[in-house]
């Protein structure tokens, strides 16, 4: 059980989290090899003490592949879920704080639009239009991920705009910058950011899934999600060289959600008892 | 042992109603872990509860009045502790407390009993205690109709096969002032107003025919009239039923006019026990002469204060309306006018409108029709910076104080805050102005640079107070601003309203449901009804001119409640 006097989850996440970063952010000093540089001579080996994880079709090894690879796929989807929290909490604001308005209702079927159009089919018509490439891809998913943002800081804000402060601070004269960046931004901030910690491991996983399908960084660059598509073929002779790009997108992903849970467990304000 | 301090007391006690107790409570003790110390909350507190009495547990807030009912109902929250204490309810059922105490930490102390699985509180909660709530709307369930509570309560229990379901509880709900029990069945909780929810509530607990019913402040959330209904029907009941009640209750005037007996409890400590009538006009305890005090303080008739009536009112309300959603009428033709250094005191029930009204006046509320004119000019459409502008004219105090008052800051801060949005001087002309609003309410010292969750509802309330002030603005409307304090603190505050208004003359307007605190404190007092005003009178004239039927009910509730207090 974890709760917030012991929060198991939140440390274990934490823990494990900074390992791979540690190894992620070291891969130029920790990784043995070059991860762009082949050798044919060694193509498709199985795992040894030379090449911990195996070598790829191309001779390259696996494990710096993997590690280098990390990079890419951590620092874009932090970037992108970044993008994605700062849109969604502004839109999210401003939806919530002219409630019923005009500004209001063009925003929600914005979102409404967005919500029902199939992410992978933007992320494709994005590629198609301006070719494809790491950022395009970035493009699409903070396009289409901040849509959950809004909506969550929108229902806050209608909430908070109910509460005795929020009539206080329009009875002392307060400008609408002012209520909605004292008042409700600081209310909004804590679930959003418990939002965006579970939001951030179906992000890689998007990420990486649309770097599967060729929409992403461009080979020879490693990519966790380009590295399973070029196992793709070879799996069948060699399915040592998908291990390592699938073992660190389960923990990476694993991380996040346990730093998430552990993160509502003590700032939720509903999972709170009273005192 | 606690028998023997009784009777050697009161000795006439044992003679005349040598009853069985229903709730004994044995040296209980609870204590409210925070961060990582320990406030202990309930020290060796012990208490009997005999058949067919009300006995009122009377105190202030944090005297831990409401922890001996979430502790006897195993509803603690997890950060309690209970160190140790005995339960018996009626005369075979024996709890130890310590074995509901922290559930997984008691393990090695469970003295092979139980293993620290703690207490079937399903077989107490219902049959053998029931419990009535502050707030009954919340207590029922918002998507069952009332109809549904019964059959889940009733079944659950095995007291009534389906068929009898219906009549039983239309037979409960008539014995409680129902005469349409069976239009109440089909009703939601929010159909129906806080009174009859409470009364539903009572229904609801009385229909499994418990040892012992609980009540924790169950009349607090309500406005005068169905406050003195509830508390009828309690006392009647209990009297058909011979049922123990524990009635938890902040308000002096509620135990007096229901309980036998009463225990004053002050920080976990019973500070006098006795008769109801002996311990209200003959105090023992010095708490209970300065609880009291604090409350005839309040209710002391005003004297003369006469305000200006010269030139052209203030505020004047003239004809106004307002309605929700397009057919719920709130606000019908409502006029008022308010004189400068006036004290005028709104004076009505739950939903009639007052606090639409003040939120009209402030521009929280646009009203569909009439007009609210200050020094001559309307102020009820403004919009934008005319809008803002108003607040240096008129401003607000709300019921909840610590609601109002931003969490995060502190309290120099907080009555900073107007100064900034209307770019009032300087940072330390700012700093300065706060400073001296803040010295005027008696916030000084460390106080300052508190946060309003280290402070108590009653300095948040004197915070509040400084923030609206420091605007000088001519008109202070206090929303029920004193309802939700204990008696001593509300004494406080309207004293310091009463000064603050002497000192610097603006006008105030005092909403609140209590006639007490207006009588008191306005000049005049204007009663409203169903969304307009009945009649405006003089304060100390109220009770003898006034021929509204309303104004008439409102007062022979608030006396009958009172009588024999002073």
């Amino acid at each position: 059980m974890s709760n917030a006097n012991h929060p198991i989850s939140l440390i274990s996440g934490i823990v494990v989290l900074s390992l791979l970063a540690i190894l992620i952010l070291g891969a130029p000093f920790l990784a043995p090899y070059d991860p762009v540089k082949q050798n044919v001579t060694e193509r498709l080996e199985k795992p040894s003490m030379e090449h911990p994880l195996g070598t790829d079709r191309f001779g390259r090894d696996v494990l710096s592949r993997t590690l280098h690879g990390g990079q890419t796929t951590l620092i874009s989807s932090v970037v992108a879920l970044c993008a994605a929290l700062i849109i969604g909490l502004l839109v999210g604001l401003t939806a919530g704080m002219f409630h019923g308005s005009i500004i209001d209702i063009i925003l929600m079927r914005l979102i409404d639009v967005l919500l029902s159009f199939p992410f992978m089919v933007l992320a494709m018509v994005i590629a198609a239009l301006f070719g494809t490439s790491l950022i395009h891809l970035l493009l699409a998913v903070v396009a289409v991920w901040w849509v959950s943002f809004a909506r969550l800081t929108r229902s806050v804000v209608l909430h908070a705009k109910n509460e005795t402060s929020f009539a206080a601070a329009r009875v002392l004269g307060a400008t609408n910058g002012a209520i909605i960046f004292k008042e409700l931004l600081p209310k909004a901030i804590s679930p959003v950011l418990i939002l965006a910690t579970f939001e951030l491991g179906s992000l890689i996983l998007s990420i990486v899934a649309l770097s599967f399908l060729g929409l992403g960084s461009q080979p020879p660059a490693p990519e966790w999600g380009s590295m399973l598509a070029d196992g793709r073929d070879h799996f069948m002779q060699a399915p040592h060289i998908l291990i390592g790009p699938a073992l660190f997108i389960f923990l990476t992903v694993l991380a996040f959600n346990l730093i998430g849970e552990g993160l509502r467990d003590r700032l939720d304000p509903y999972e709170k008892s009273e005192l | 042992m606690f028998a023997a301090r009784y009777f050697g007391e009161d000795t006439f006690i044992m003679v005349k109603k040598e009853l069985e107790t229903m709730l004994q409570i044995t040296n209980l003790q609870v204590a409210y872990r925070q961060g990582r110390q320990s406030v202990r909350v309930l020290d060796n507190l012990s208490l009997e509860l005999r058949q067919g009495e009300i006995l009122a547990l009377l105190g202030e807030s944090g005297s831990g009045k409401s922890t001996i009912a979430k502790a006897v109902t195993g509803l603690l929250p997890p950060s309690a502790h209970i160190g140790g204490g005995t339960l018996h309810i009626g005369s075979t059922l024996r709890v130890d407390m310590d074995m509901a105490a922290g559930k997984g930490r008691g393990k090695g102390r469970g003295k092979g009993r139980g293993k620290g699985k703690g207490i079937q509180w399903e077989g107490i909660r219902g049959r053998g205690i029931a419990m009535l709530f502050q707030d009954a709307q919340q207590a029922l369930n918002p998507v069952m109709k009332i109809g549904a509570h019964f059959r889940e309560s009733l079944l659950y229990h095995r007291l009534a096969s389906p068929d009898e379901v219906k009549p039983i509880s239309i037979r409960l709900l008539s014995q409680l002032g129902f005469l349409d029990g069976e239009r109440i069945l089909e009703c939601y909780p929010f159909q129906l107003s806080g009174g009859m929810c409470q009364r539903v509530c009572l229904a609801l607990a009385l229909c499994l025919k418990p040892a012992v019913l609980i009540a924790d402040e169950p009349t607090s959330a309500l406005d005068t009239v169905s406050q003195k209904e509830v508390l009828d029907l309690l006392k009647i009941t209990q009297k058909e039923l011979g049922l123990a009640v524990l009635l938890i209750t902040h308000d002096i005037a509620v135990a007096n006019a229901v309980s036998d007996r009463v225990i004053v409890l002050n920080k976990g400590v019973i500070e006098e026990e006795g008769d109801t009538r002996a311990v209200f006009s003959k105090p023992r305890a010095a708490y209970t002469r300065q609880l009291l005090s604090s409350r005839s303080q309040i209710a002391k008739p005003s004297r003369e204060r006469e305000s200006s009536h010269a030139g052209e009112p203030l505020l004047e309300i003239i004809g106004l309306e307002k309605t929700f959603d397009g057919k719920k009428r709130v606000l019908h033709d409502v006029n008022l006018a308010l004189n400068r250094k006036e004290i005028l005191g709104i004076l009505g029930g739950s939903g009639c409108g007052k606090s639409t009204l003040a939120r009209c006046i402030t521009g929280l509320e646009y009203p569909e029709r009439g007009h609210v004119m200050y020094r001559g000019a309307d102020i009820s459409r403004l919009r934008g910076k005319g809008k803002r502008g108003l607040c240096k004219h008129i401003q607000m105090v709300f019921q909840d104080a610590r609601a109002s008052l931003n969490p995060g800051r502190t309290a120099m801060q907080l009555v900073q805050e107007p100064l900034q949005y209307m770019h009032i001087g300087n940072k330390g002309e700012r700093e300065t102005l706060a400073r001296f609003y803040l010295h005027e309410v008696g916030i000084t010292g460390d106080l300052l640079s508190r946060r309003p969750p280290q402070l108590s509802t009653g300095q948040c309330q004197r915070i509040a107070i400084a923030r609206a002030l420091v605007l000088r603005p001519e008109v202070l409307i206090c929303d029920e601003a004193v309802s939700a304090l204990d008696m001593s603190v509300q004494a406080q505050i309207l004293a310091l309203l009463q000064r603050l208004h002497k000192q610097f003359g603006f006008s105030i307007l005092m909403i609140s449901h209590d006639i007490r605190v207006l009588r008191s404190f306005c000049h005049h007092i204007a009663v409203m009804n169903h969304g307009s005003f009945s009649e405006v009178k003089r304060a100390s004239a109220l009770l003898h001119e006034s021929k509204q039927s309303y104004t008439q009910l409102l007062l022979r509730c608030a006396g009958d409640m009172e009588e024999g207090l002073y």
